[in-house]
């Protein structure tokens, strides 16, 4: 028995704004994971990120291990929880660590120097794009929303729309 | 119309039912003269009993029901009902309560038929959120809802108006004017921590009655003076200056001094719960004459009456809290095992002249709980060792004591005590009594600088909830002669006549150590190049009551930043213990009497709080009192302590949360201190609140971080000015922590404005939205962003920004609970 992740999302922003409490509203979650190995360290953006939870849930900022550690661990299996992951590397990490889900929701991917923008808010890295096809490869869809009520868009049609990918 | 009144505690629910009746009276709307008050908290154990009180029951109705009675819904009727803590009524009162509210009609309990008929306007009262803590059906039938806001969230100028009227009401009573200074004025307001309105209540009475004592010999008036108050009240000007802003704002409306004359027209003190049950202006003046006929000189006068007062005021004002512990106990154990542990206490005080203190009540019941479900369940007892029998040597009183307790058991339970338990007790006993009563070391943090000083102070004490820091800034202009009197002022405030440590910025201040000694009489300690990690460890260390101004002083010195003693520490002295001890896993212990039954409680509660913070890697361990040392040693070798709980004290270097404690849930704040003490990355602990010119380069470097097309060096200032443009026309306050969030959050509404990809919300919520207080301050705000970057955001845009703030208010009322 294992506890039921509820969405697990990529955002670079991790637990922001209204778009925690959006989802918060429209799942049934009570509880936020943010899992990050950098904000783990980081005492700032930690303070940040708990901060941003909506009212009445709790949000945790752990990393990978401790993440998959605790998936495992029959003490936590009650928890229902969104888990949000700041690039699709760490999403494979969690995948590959045993953590089921069947879609992947990415909110915001950032831009940077070593990313191409793919829709108007995700952009990848040549490893992005690895971990996404090693992903879609296990079958689990890949839905880019910002909030529930938006539109749902196939990230994977987008990135063989770009020729990132090969159609498979 | 029927009522709810939302507000914590103290904050002036009753007082405000109480208006609410008066003026109907006056309009006549409640026709007979009838303001009734239940509260249901009194009954909330037995929700028959609260049931029967408040609806009335007919005969036979339950056990004891000789005859039929009416309830307080007819007792009250034509008049007002004020149901106080309304969410201790259970489900099924509520809804007899909602029918009643729908058809005016009601059954007494016992009968079938609603044929009783009432006409009754009730006001409902709760520091709980209704949301959670009341039926929803119950809410919605309310029409009115009246939210009391806390103290801390009331203007500076409300705070000083209420603290005036509280003023008047003393100066009526003794029928003489009042004098106080700015100070005391700003220590009676930073004063008020949870109780409010109320607490303010009681902290002026308190001062006033010293007043009255000290300006006995003046007919006219009473004078206050910042030094002559109790040290409790003193520690308010410092709380009130760890908030620059609040203070600031209050310092522009107040004059040096303030007078308060009686004034009838204000009116005499209403009866509440905040309220003497006796006069005790007079109790002074009768006890004063009698103590001078007796021939004592004034100063031993002033101090065997303030000893009253205080003794007074604290047995008073302590009732309210002390219910509230007892209730959380109670839900661990035995309402009956609490009532003959209070009966124990009250033995012991009374005949046995014993001494027990708060926590008495605590460890005696869940150790009486223990032993006694252990003998009903027939299990083996708990033999003798020999340890306990020669510990137990050591303390033949409290042996002696142990004896007629185990009697007083006896007699209520009825069946036989082992010999066994009756050591149990007396030891118990003694590690009840043996905690030590000096005060902690001070620590008085100075620093140059506007705020660097108080903002440390503020992290730390945040952080662990430590009450023995002080700060002192020096903004760069300052003499030295000013900061030494200001330092010396500090120093003698966090004194507890175990000495001072002076944590200060710069070499030059630490030559302040020996004057600082002379001017306050006081041992005061300096180290310099103060950083907030040190201030962390300072706090930590003194923390522990037995440790001394030497050793502090002496480890602090040493003390290098969390991230590099452990590497340093593998070639100190303890030659790589400290390395391994990193390694083994670390463990918590509870430590009670026989290390079973309450500290097995405890365990389970423990462990509860652990995995609700998902930490998997603490072990809880039971530890007896019985044979401590030498079970810690041998848990120390296994593994690495990093917090202890239980009846005592133990001798170890690690946070210690006692058990009253534990059990009013701080335990959750104890369990997230350990978190972060043994979190490494604490070598940057850090106040987002700090500074400005932080905050704005961290937003600076986080919008470059995560946008890709607004220009970062550009945008940062205008959206800081679209924060303040809110700060400026809301009430709202916004915490530097919101105000970065909001920043990111407008990033995102530009940016996405920008590449035409804005989010969309349904028109429903779109126009719920509309008569939001915050929509129309957004409005102008995006106005002013129209302005500066020809930039409109849409509707939906919009709408995010509101909720924003909505859940920002949501949030901060949930933690005000």
């Amino acid at each position: 028995m294992t506890m039921e992740v509820q969405l697990l999302r990529i955002d670079s922003r991790l637990l922001h704004g209204q778009v925690a409490t959006n989802w918060a509203k429209a799942l049934n979650i009570d509880r936020i994971l943010v899992v990050s190995d950098r904000v783990a360290q980081d005492v700032m953006r930690k303070v940040l990120i708990t901060q941003a939870a909506p009212p009445g849930i709790k949000a945790n900022v752990i990393t990978v291990e401790k993440m998959i550690r605790i998936y495992q661990d029959l003490r936590f299996f009650s928890l229902k929880p969104m888990v949000l992951v700041e690039d699709p590397i760490d999403a494979k990490r969690l995948v590959e660590g045993g953590i089921k889900v069947e879609t992947i929701n990415i909110g915001a991917v950032s831009f940077d120097n070593s990313r191409v923008m793919v829709t108007d808010t995700v952009a990848v890295s040549p490893e992005d794009v690895k971990a996404l096809k090693w992903l879609h490869e296990r079958g689990i869809r890949l839905d880019v929303r910002k909030v529930s009520s938006d539109n749902p868009k196939n990230l994977w049609k987008s990135l063989v729309e770009k020729g990132l990918v090969k159609k498979a | 119309m029927n009522t709810l009144i939302i507000g914590p505690t103290g904050s002036g629910k009753t007082y405000f039912a109480n208006k609410m009746y008066r003026f109907a009276l006056t309009k006549e709307i409640v026709v007979k003269k009838g303001f009734t008050t239940f509260n249901c908290a009194d009954y909330a154990h037995n929700p028959q009993l609260l049931m029967s009180h408040l609806f009335g029951y007919v005969k036979g109705a339950f056990t004891g029901a000789n005859e039929d009675k009416d309830g307080l819904i007819q007792e009250a009727d034509g008049g007002m009902l004020f149901l106080d803590e309304v969410h201790r009524l259970p489900p099924e009162g509520q809804e007899m309560i909602f029918y009643f509210m729908d058809h005016g009609t009601y059954s007494r309990l016992g009968e079938t038929a609603k044929t009783h008929h009432a006409d009754v306007r009730l006001i409902c009262a709760t520091t709980e959120d209704p949301e959670s803590a009341l039926l929803q059906t119950f809410v919605r039938r309310i029409p009115v809802t009246i939210q009391l806001p806390a103290f801390a969230q009331r203007s500076a100028r409300e705070k000083l108006q209420l603290l005036q009227r509280l003023l008047t009401l003393e100066a009526n009573r003794i029928h003489k004017n009042i004098r106080l200074s700015e100070d005391v004025v700003q220590a009676l307001l930073g004063s008020v921590t949870y109780g409010n309105v109320g607490q303010l209540k009681s902290n002026v009475q308190l001062v006033c009655a010293q007043g009255f004592l000290n300006s006995m010999q003046n007919k006219d008036e009473i004078k206050l003076r910042f030094d002559q108050l109790p040290p409790n009240i003193k520690d308010g000007l410092s709380h009130l200056a760890n908030n620059r802003q609040e203070l600031g704002k209050l310092t522009r409306l107040l004059e040096p001094m303030m007078l308060i004359k009686p004034n009838f027209k204000r009116g005499m003190p209403e009866i509440d719960s905040y309220e003497l049950p006796y006069n005790l202006y007079e109790i002074i003046g009768d006890k004063a004459a009698l103590l001078k006929d007796e021939g004592l000189d004034q100063a031993s006068i002033n101090n065997f009456i303030m000893t009253d007062i205080n003794l007074h005021l604290k047995s008073f004002y302590r009732q309210g809290k002390l219910d509230k512990t007892v209730n959380s106990l109670g839900e661990i154990v035995d309402r009956e095992i609490i009532d003959l542990t209070k009966e124990i206490q009250q033995f012991l005080r009374e005949k046995e002249n014993y001494p027990v203190r708060e926590s008495f009540i605590y460890a005696m019941s869940l150790h009486i709980s223990s032993f006694i479900k252990r003998i009903q369940s027939g299990k083996p007892l708990r033999n003798m060792s020999t340890d306990l029998v020669s510990m137990v040597h050591d303390y033949p009183g409290e042996l002696q004591i142990a004896g007629k307790i185990k009697k007083i058991v006896e007699e209520h339970y009825r069946f036989p005590i082992p010999q066994s338990e009756v050591y149990y007790m007396a030891i118990l006993l003694a590690s009840l009594r043996s905690e030590p009563k000096t005060g902690k070391v001070g620590i008085v943090v100075a620093a140059h600088g506007n705020s660097t000083a108080s903002s440390m102070a503020q992290v730390v004490s945040q952080l662990l909830s430590v009450d023995n820091i002080a700060a002192y800034d020096m903004p760069l202009e300052m003499s030295p002669k000013v900061a030494l009197d200001g330092i010396a002022a500090q120093v003698k405030n966090v004194n507890r006549g175990n000495g001072v440590l002076l944590l200060v910025d710069m070499g030059s201040l630490s030559t302040f150590s020996s004057k600082l000694s002379k001017k306050t009489n006081t041992h005061v300690k300096t180290i310099d190049m103060v950083t907030t990690a040190m201030v962390l460890e300072a706090a930590r260390k003194t923390a522990l009551i037995d440790s001394s101004l030497e050793i502090v002083y002496r480890e602090l010195r040493e003390f290098a930043g969390y991230s590099r003693t452990l590497g340093k520490t593998q070639t100190e002295n303890e030659h790589g213990a400290a390395a391994l001890a990193t390694q083994k896993s670390k463990a918590i212990i509870a430590i009670c009497s026989t290390g079973e039954g309450t500290a097995k409680k405890i365990k389970e509660l423990l462990d509860k709080i652990l995995i609700d913070n998902l930490i998997d890697d603490i072990t809880v361990i039971t530890v007896s009192v019985v044979g401590m040392k030498e079970k810690i040693t041998e848990v120390q070798r296994k593994f690495q302590i990093v917090a202890a709980t239980g009846v005592v004290k133990p001798e170890l270097t690690v946070p210690f949360v006692s058990l009253e404690n534990l059990l009013q849930g701080g335990g959750e704040s104890f369990v997230s201190l350990i978190e972060q003490i043994n979190d490494r990355s604490l070598n940057s602990p850090y106040s987002l609140e700090q500074s400005e010119l932080l905050t704005e380069k961290t937003v600076q470097k986080y919008l470059g971080q995560y946008f890709t097309f607004i220009n970062p060096v550009k945008i940062t200032k205008v959206l800081w000015d679209y924060c303040n443009f809110i700060q400026q026309h809301s009430v709202v306050t916004m915490s530097n922590a919101f105000k970065i969030s909001l920043i990111m959050h407008l990033g995102g509404a530009i940016e996405r404005h920008l590449t035409r990809s804005e989010m969309s919300v349904d028109e429903q919520r779109l126009s719920e939205i509309k008569t939001d207080k915050m929509y129309s301050i957004i409005k102008q705000a995006n106005e002013f962003l129209n302005r500066t970057l020809n930039i409109t955001l849409s509707d939906a845009e919009t709408y995010y920004i509101v909720a924003l703030f909505d859940t920002e208010k949501k949030k901060s009322n949930t933690l005000q609970k």
